[in-house]
């Protein structure tokens, strides 16, 4: 293995606008022998350098069967901006992955619900692609059923609109906006993503739940869901903390006595329900 | 168990100085610091006088080398260095050139290290050490250096280790154990290496004496130790306490400075930089040299939390809970140990005076 507190060169491959501040990028692992120990599972997140400014923790948002290793950006601050910047050919730095991911082996028998809120869509994005994939491998088993909300600022910040049209083939999908602008045509929901739980209709006693996005959003569907019958054990939510190390030592992604990044960042809910509500934790 | 004449300790020294940099205390700016010494550096005599917020050093009557108690400095200096290098980097946009330090050099021994400082090392090799990646310079540094343990003769005014279960007795992690006694010094090897040092000294066997005296010291310091926390459901009182009222309260009397986590012989958190040299930056072809360090950061700074677009802790009151509920409950799920000691450095060094020791007898109120 490696050493994962030392980055190594990644070549960028290409680079995608998806929305108006986010950003895909396809990266290459240079070192041949990194490249082949290199395994990740959707959900974990690596840590993206760019030397002289800083590191920022970007999930993957590919599935491991993709060709392309994948990082889907917000411009959000100095590193992000600088790897908006990247063209394909430049060198970066990465480290990873990290973390624990969606826990698929459960979602072997299980109805599937993934609930995304904003960027939450990326690691998510990640889990869809692995169902599609492995869809087509196996015969699909015609009771189970597999279901994408998904809720955005407004219809100009859907990230990935180009591919829901692929999801559909397998999964139900159902979009929301938090505002709809009445210039451009929109036919899907306005409101809040947990407005559409009334949607859609699933048993909650035999379905696996996947949310991210923010942190209240994720409250908020966890508390909805469990309304709904959904057995508390079954649902798991991403977390977000500043994450540093990625290896549990510089205690920035501290979330009470979790390590973000490596007890996370998938939780499930009710490992953390009872910190959930707690302010400013 | 030998036992050891007292002005031998310098041939103990002499072995030491050839293989290791020896790191011990030491007065300076009128503190008792930790630093590379000789025998004579010891400050023996000295007693110092804590409160909280306060710090004196004076003369006094005591006939011990070891007359002081812990200062504000720790191993965690010289193991977690407060900056240390991670790596060099030299980039441009179509490759990167990364060299990793070298972390190892002449071998570290600690003298004098105090009870609650071995239950702190322990945390530490948990942290560093403990985990599915370690922390490679940790491990390099810490494998060679050697721990020459100290039962406290006497406690520091803040001490409150017997509460927290660590002291003032050394029980194990260590290579040598001191124990100081009025002629001489008892010794026990812990390791192999430990008793290899010992092989080479002219030692004396322990009489029944010496065990009396030894046992009537730790009772001594036990009965001269002011301060205690009540620990029974310690970390159930703080998962319970987490909207106490009494974190207002401590957030108006704290300062932020972060004294208490730069002398917490368990305080580990860390932040990455990059330094970047300013010869040779071409924008265009994003050429950039400079190294990667890492940082001792503190939670009480008001970064500490912050990501993109938001702060995970924007209060006084939420940094102070995350550092207390860190040292008193976090630690114990997340490796089984106690974050809190019992050194009482938090309290000494704190400007604003804060107590740990009676902010958690105040949480304990019922509201």
């Amino acid at each position: 293995m490696y050493d994962k507190s030392v980055p190594f060169d990644a070549k960028v491959k290409w680079t995608k606008k998806e929305t108006r501040d986010t950003f895909t990028c396809a990266l290459k692992i240079n070192n041949r022998d990194i490249q082949k120990a290199y395994r990740f599972l959707p959900g974990q997140f690596n840590m993206l350098y760019v030397p002289g400014i800083g590191e920022a923790p970007i999930s993957i948002s590919s599935s491991p069967l993709d060709h392309d290793l994948m990082h889907t950006v917000r411009v959000a601050g100095d590193v992000t901006t600088a790897l908006s910047n990247l063209r394909a050919g430049d060198m970066i730095g990465m480290r990873g992955p990290f973390g624990r991911g969606w826990p698929l082996e459960e979602a072997e028998d299980l109805d599937l619900l993934i609930v995304a809120g904003g960027l939450g869509i990326a690691p998510l994005r990640s889990v869809a692609r692995h169902v599609l994939k492995t869809h087509a491998a196996k015969k699909r088993d015609a009771h189970q059923r597999r279901m994408l909300l998904y809720g955005a600022k407004t219809p100009k910040d859907i990230v990935f609109r180009d591919e829901f049209p692929r999801y559909r083939d397998i999964f139900e999908v159902f979009l929301t906006v938090d505002r709809a602008d009445p210039e451009e045509y929109w036919r899907g929901e306005a409101g809040l993503v947990t407005k559409l739980f009334d949607r859609i209709t699933f048993d909650p006693r035999c379905t696996l739940v996947f949310v991210c996005g923010p942190e209240i959003m994720m409250q908020n569907s966890g508390r909805e869901l469990i309304l709904r019958g959904v057995p508390e054990e079954r649902i798991f939510l991403s977390m977000e903390r500043n994450m540093n190390c990625g290896i549990g030592m510089c205690g920035h992604c501290f979330f009470g006595p979790k390590f973000v990044c490596k007890d996370g960042p998938v939780f499930r809910f009710s490992e953390i329900e009872g910190l959930m509500g707690i302010k400013e934790l | 168990m030998k036992k050891l004449k007292k002005e031998h300790l310098r041939i103990l020294f002499g072995g030491l100085t050839e293989s290791h940099r020896v790191i011990g205390p030491k007065i300076e700016g009128g503190v008792v610091v930790l630093a590379e010494i000789a025998v004579h550096d010891i400050p023996a005599g000295f007693e110092d006088r804590q409160m909280a917020g306060s710090y004196r050093l004076v003369t006094g009557e005591r006939p011990e080398i070891f007359s002081f108690s812990a200062g504000p400095d720790s191993f965690k200096r010289f193991l977690h260095p407060p900056v240390s290098e991670m790596f060099a980097f030299k980039s441009s946009r179509t490759a990167i050139a990364i060299t990793a330090p070298d972390c190892q050099g002449k071998p570290l021994a600690f003298i004098g290290v105090r009870a609650c400082d071995i239950a702190a090392l322990k945390l530490y090799d948990k942290v560093f050490l403990g985990g599915a990646e370690k922390d490679q310079c940790y491990e390099s540094r810490r494998k060679d250096s050697l721990v020459i343990a100290l039962d406290c003769s006497y406690p520091g005014d803040n001490c409150f280790c017997h509460a927290m279960g660590t002291g003032p007795s050394v029980m194990d992690g260590f290579d040598i154990a001191l124990v100081e006694l009025d002629a001489s010094f008892l010794l026990e090897a812990g390791t192999i290496a430990g008793q290899r040092l010992l092989d080479v000294l002219s030692l004396e066997e322990v009489t029944e004496g010496d065990m009396k005296e030894r046992s009537s010291r730790t009772e001594r310091c036990l009965g001269m130790m002011k301060k205690s926390i009540r620990t029974e459901d310690l970390p159930g009182l703080i998962y319970r306490s987490l909207d106490h009222p009494r974190w207002m309260d401590i957030a108006e009397r704290d300062l932020e400075c972060g004294n208490c986590t730069q002398v917490c012989p368990t305080c580990f958190c860390h932040s990455h930089y990059d330094f970047v040299r300013l010869a040779g930056i071409s924008p265009r072809a994003r050429e950039v040299s400079g190294t990667r360090v890492r940082k001792w950061d503190s939670c009480f700074s008001r970064n500490f939390a912050r990501v993109h677009g938001g702060n995970f802790r924007p209060s006084r009151r939420a940094r102070y809970r995350q550092w207390m509920s860190h040292k008193l409950a976090y630690t114990f799920e997340q490796f089984g140990l106690p974050g809190c000691v019992g050194c009482g450095r938090c309290i000494t060094w704190c400007p604003a005076g804060i107590d740990i020791t009676r902010e958690v007898e105040a949480l304990r109120d019922v509201r």
